[in-house]
């Protein structure tokens, strides 16, 4: 398997840099576009869900990739964080139509929707906040 | 990059990637349509949870008042992110 990782700022204007960052793994690996929209989509919603709600934790938000034949693999790291485990969210009623519909809970939906595994964990020793992601690639 | 303009017969055009980071660009043109309108997503190559919220509230603000905006030329990722988000229950989508 061949890894990158990142530290990028706790802030929403990080996005641009992680997205060049994903893109270019990508590239470098051949990744179909689906997969590509999909990465894009699923490292937004988890990262900008940290930069909103791990208020006061360490500055920086850590972002590895790896990859072998068949998946991609990815992790959000973030320290010094209170547990909140975002993975776990109501379901959002996506057949009702929009009376019935609130805003919230939409992101995380995606993301489960469009990963084959999404896991959460959280050490209690350095307050540190782990979501793992598997996506089977394209064929 | 994100941009949104207007075509010469009302369309509203989005262009680039429209992420979290984009919100406030485009919730200052959205707060402006009063009326129904098309949105044309032909040079639209992305969008996220946070476009798409923004996408809902506009269009449940416009539905209250017997208007509604209309999706045209979605690529077939963001189709996908429509359909998985169930809004083909809020939008027309042609």
């Amino acid at each position: 398997m061949t890894g990158a990782r990142r530290e990028f700022p706790r802030r929403i204007e990080s996005l641009d840099g992680i997205f060049a960052f994903l893109e270019a793994f990508a590239e470098e690996h051949e990744f179909d576009a689906r997969t590509v929209f999909c990465i894009n989509l699923v490292v937004e919603e988890l990262f900008t869900n940290m930069v909103r709600h791990n208020l006061g934790g360490a500055d920086t938000v850590t972002l590895g990739l790896d990859h072998d034949d068949e998946q991609v693999f990815l992790e959000l790291i973030d320290i010094d964080v209170e547990p909140f485990d975002e993975t776990s969210v109501a379901a959002v009623p996506v057949e009702a139509g929009i009376e019935a519909r609130r805003p919230g809970g939409l992101g995380v939906h995606l993301v489960r929707t469009m990963v084959d595994d999404l896991e959460y964990e959280y050490e209690i020793e350095d307050r540190r906040m782990r979501i793992s992601v598997r996506k089977v690639l394209e064929k | 990059m994100f941009e949104i303009k207007h075509s010469p017969d009302g369309a509203v055009l989005l262009h680039g990637r429209f992420d979290a980071s984009q919100i406030e660009t485009a919730k200052a043109v959205f707060e402006g349509i009063t009326g129904s309108c098309t949105m044309d997503f032909q040079n639209l190559s992305y969008i996220s949870s946070a476009g798409l919220g923004l996408l809902f509230a506009t269009q449940k603000r416009l539905v209250d008042n017997g208007e509604a905006i209309t999706l045209v030329n979605l690529n077939p990722h963001i189709r996908e992110i429509f359909s998985i988000a169930g809004f083909d229950n809020i939008f027309a989508i042609k």
